[in-house]
């Protein structure tokens, strides 16, 4: 029994308003990629940033990157989820600490520290992308956390987990085939939403003096006009796809996971 | 002129009509309560009384005046709502008292009449308190505070109790009820449960479908439903389908077995009718005087206060309900028994 | 697609945990349970923990060796770091104010505004995807809508005949910054009011209209106080985000604006400083300031789930 209420003028104003100001830059970005060649409207912007070698080698390290950081940051969220959901609700309080502190040490600090400590001898490991890694794994470990956690919640993991322990199941049966496709909807969320942040951060990849995408972007932004455009323009349709992948894969749950909400 | 007067109201959502020709006139101080199950149109009946709908068709008049248009914010009733509906960030004090408040009454005025009605539903001290720190219960009688602080002309309750545990639901219906009487405030609730509209109520209306299917007294309701549904709907029914053998004496045959009823016979002889027949009306044993069947014990329920025997009559069952006794010997499952009735206790219901 | 500070955070967590112990605690399952969270714990000491600590350790450091306050003190008197953080802090509060505000509107229009489904639904996706759309190709894009050649510049040029960046517009200062911050700033804030606007009861709104009530008393009494935490505590996220970015202002004007983000990014690349003490004493400053925005943040949402059940 829903009221309709009649939309008010200010209603429609702010959200014109608000389309506004959200799709002028995406068409101004896409419009002056096009103006590559003078006079007219073409895709060469596009075509010389693909055929740049830099372009394809940067793209597939930040996809090996985003990669290995899935792995590691999976390996590291979904169990510590599972067992603070089932044993060990104390542990909350100090986890959900942990997810908030990216938060308080933002990406320029925390390199800072790492490579004061991890840089100098006796530790060197700024000679390989652990600490690459490591950073983008603290970007989005509390997407990855909250994620999974999510995703446990609207499960109740501990009723599932004991109706499948009083028919005789044993553990690897019951994380299997019961919690593992159920998690399916909070994991791939966090996959997505890590894939996204991965390819287009640059504050890490630019200060470790990786060769990621980012940096190839910054780059290249600051030696031409029109390509630089153009990659933003792929590179929001990368953050565009991945954000509807999310959206696809957690239509039937209603959970959504990826955005801050009411439980 | 009746003091509430809903002449003829419809309302519909784009589909089948939520309430179809609703009429009642409902007298000052009298408990009205609207019974039936979910989605027969009761609570959009009472929330177009409050303002909340706006009626397709009809007027609801309040002590003579034409309210069906008036605002909700302008009409001066005091509703309760299921979910209590308080408002978080306020205390209890500041709850109750938001209608004078916002009737802009001096603050003395305000204190006073909070306190008055925390005396009422007996929270004297709870003023303080926050909704999330007071149970349902609690939360239910400061919302019923808040809606009498205004002294409101009507007041509506919107399944007040469905949200509550069992013992907590029958405690309040009964505060409820003796708020109300001593405030002599016309009310309209509106509920599910039939117990509550009965104990409640000066009168009950039955809703089914968005039709009023029965307006009367509860006992009225109780032993002469006028329909098949509010005979099914309120309390437990036997239901037989029986012959008619003599329409004149009114004498009914179910299996061979003959009875009489006294209520008049609908139907000509060796007619199939239904016959009703309320569980309580009828005991173990055979009286002189009165009608009896014969049967096979199949169940039996003990339920406390009450000994619930199914008997087979052949291919119908009916329930029957002896009052608990300690001495009482229950009848043993499959044994053959006797049952009895007066022949007023049974009546020939109308096909729908 | 840069990242300034992704955060989704619930502005109504859980507190304590949710269930009781599936089972009581016998020694053997214990342990096992215990080294399931071990690894995220120890990621977490090293890699955050410790870098944290050693900045806050070091900040004390004397170029020499040896125990100072010379490096806090430099940080909040000398010229030049002073106005790096006055910078910041400005971005920083206009961006949350105005991200704020903007943001609350918004959300408003399509959660009660009474604008059609659909709408509410396409700004939130939209939203999601405009909070992770910072960092550098942001930047670009606001050089194409604002710049000497941008968008908006040359149409301005043609209706009005006004060359803005003549009069002194520019986009490569404070205010500029600004205008881009908020690209990613009121998404966040549709993001968190969307559901808590959506948590605002129809019940209340009817029961003060049935006490007599108008729409003016239900948002004045009622409403605004409700929202009032999750508004706050989103308010001072917003300024985090915006206080620790650092791509965006980067890809604007290399090291030329001066944010205290970039001073550190400065430092790092190459000891610009001298003295590494006075860049862990920047960096101390922005831990202080964000975990006080934390503390603001958690305090907040603590009140929020506090009322609404």
């Amino acid at each position: 029994m829903k009221e309709t209420r009649r939309a008010s003028v200010w209603a429609w104003l702010w959200f014109i308003l608000g389309m506004l100001y959200f799709f002028i830059p995406l068409v101004a970005t896409f419009e002056f990629s096009l103006r590559m060649l003078k006079g007219r409207y073409t895709f060469e912007a596009y075509r010389v940033a693909f055929t740049d070698p830099r372009f394809l080698q940067s793209f597939g390290y930040s996809l090996l990157w985003a990669t290995l950081t899935i792995i590691f940051s999976m390996l590291l969220v979904v169990p510590t989820a599972y067992w603070v959901h089932l044993r060990l609700p104390k542990v909350r309080p100090w986890v959900e600490f942990v997810t908030l502190m990216p938060f308080v040490v933002p990406a320029v600090v925390l390199i800072f520290g790492l490579i004061r400590l991890y840089g100098h001898p006796p530790l060197v490991l700024t000679s390989t992308p652990i600490l690459l890694i490591v950073g983008y794994t603290v970007l989005s470990l509390p997407y990855m956390f909250r994620s999974v956690d999510s995703g446990l919640r609207a499960i109740d993991v501990r009723t599932l987990t004991e109706a499948a322990q009083s028919l005789g199941a044993g553990w690897p049966t019951i994380l299997g085939q019961v919690i593992f496709p159920n998690l399916r909807v909070g994991i791939l969320s966090g996959v997505f939403l890590t894939f996204a942040i991965v390819m287009g951060e640059f504050t890490f990849a630019a200060l470790l003096s990786w060769p990621a995408f980012g940096p190839y972007i910054e780059e290249i932004g600051s030696m031409r006009a029109y390509t630089p455009q153009a990659v933003s323009v792929l590179s929001f349709a990368v953050t565009w796809l991945s954000i509807g992948l999310i959206q696809w894969v957690g239509r039937g749950s209603g959970a959504q996971t990826q955005v801050a909400g009411t439980r | 002129m009746a003091y509430l007067q809903l002449a003829h109201l419809s309302k519909s959502f784009g589909g089948p009509a939520a309430v179809d020709d609703f009429d009642l006139a409902i007298e000052k101080a009298e408990f009205v309560s609207l019974l039936g199950p979910s989605g027969c149109g009761k609570t959009t009946t009472l929330r177009m009384v409050a303002g909340f709908e706006v009626p397709d068709q009809g007027r609801i008049l309040l002590d003579g005046n034409d309210i069906t248009e008036m605002p909700p914010n302008q009409r001066h009733l005091g509703m309760v709502f299921q979910a209590y509906a308080l408002f978080p960030n306020m205390t209890v004090a500041d709850n109750v008292g938001f209608g004078l408040k916002v009737a802009k009454r001096p603050k003395d005025q305000i204190t006073k009449r909070v306190e008055e009605m925390l005396g009422l539903i007996k929270m004297p001290k709870l003023g303080d308190r926050y909704p999330y720190q007071l149970s349902g219960g609690q939360q239910q009688r400061v919302a019923l505070a808040r809606a009498l602080a205004i002294s409101p002309q009507v007041l509506l309750l919107d399944e007040p109790l469905s949200a509550l545990d069992a013992k907590i639901r029958v405690e309040l219906r009964v505060e409820i009820r003796r708020i109300q009487q001593e405030l002599r405030i016309t009310t309209l609730y509106v509920t599910h449960d039939q117990e509550e509209a009965l104990s409640l109520s000066d009168r009950v209306v039955v809703m089914s479908a968005g039709h009023m299917e029965q307006v009367g007294s509860p006992s009225e309701i109780y032993n002469f439903p006028n329909t098949p549904f509010v005979a099914s709907f309120v309390g437990t029914l036997n239901q037989l389908r029986c012959k008619v053998v003599d329409v004149g004496q009114g004498k009914l045959s179910y299996n061979d077995q003959v009875f009489e009823t006294r209520a008049p016979v609908r139907g000509a002889q060796g007619d199939t009718v239904t016959v009703m027949l309320r569980p309580e009306q009828m005991h173990i044993g055979s009286l002189s005087d009165e009608n009896q069947l014969t049967g096979k014990v199949e169940m039996v329920t003990f339920l406390g206060s009450i000994v619930r025997v199914r008997v087979g009559l052949g291919q119908a069952t009916v329930v029957l309900d002896l009052l608990n006794k300690r001495s009482l010997e229950l009848p043993r499952v499959g044994e053959p028994i006797t049952v009895s009735f007066p022949p007023h206790a049974c009546w020939v219901m109308a096909e729908a | 697609m840069g990242l300034e500070h992704p955060v989704r955070i619930d502005p109504y967590p859980a507190i304590a945990g949710d269930a009781p112990k599936a089972r009581p605690p016998s020694s053997r399952k214990f342990s096992w349970a215990w080294i399931g969270v071990v690894p995220f714990f120890l990621f977490a000491i090293l890699f955050l923990l410790l870098p944290a600590a050693s900045i806050v350790v070091r900040s004390f450091e004397k170029l020499g060796g040896g125990v100072t306050l010379d490096n806090l003190r430099a940080v909040v008197t000398q010229r030049d770091f002073v106005n790096a953080y006055r910078v910041s802090l400005t971005i920083s509060l206009i961006t949350s104010l105005g991200g704020a505000v903007f943001g609350f509107l918004l959300a408003y229009a399509v959660c009660l505004g009474g604008l059609p489904r659909g709408l509410r639904s396409f700004l939130v996706t939209f939203s999601g995807v405009a909070s992770n759309f910072a960092g550098v190709p942001l930047a670009f894009a606001f050089i194409a809508t604002m710049g000497n050649a941008g968008l908006v510049t040359r149409i301005i040029e043609g209706l009005f005949n006004i060359d803005i960046h003549a009069h002194g517009f520019t986009i490569y200062n404070m205010y500029g910054l600004s205008i881009v911050y908020m690209y990613f700033q009121f998404p966040l804030m549709v993001l968190i009011m969307a559901p808590a606007l959506d948590g605002l009861r129809r019940e209340w709104r009817e029961a003060c209209e049935n006490l007599g009530g108008t729409g003016f008393h239900y948002w004045r009494h009622v409403a605004f106080p409700i929202l009032l935490p999750t508004l706050l505590g989103t308010m001072i996220l917003l300024f985090g985000n915006a206080f620790g970015a650092y791509a965006t202002a980067y890809a604007f004007s290399g090291s030329f604006i001066n944010l205290v983000t970039i001073v550190i990014g400065a430092q790092i690349q190459g000891d610009v400083l001298y003295n590494p003490g006075l860049g862990n004493a920047l960096a101390l400053g922005m831990i202080i300031i964000m975990a006080l925005c934390m503390v603001g943040y958690v305090a907040m949402q603590r009140r929020a789930a506090r009322w609404v059940r």
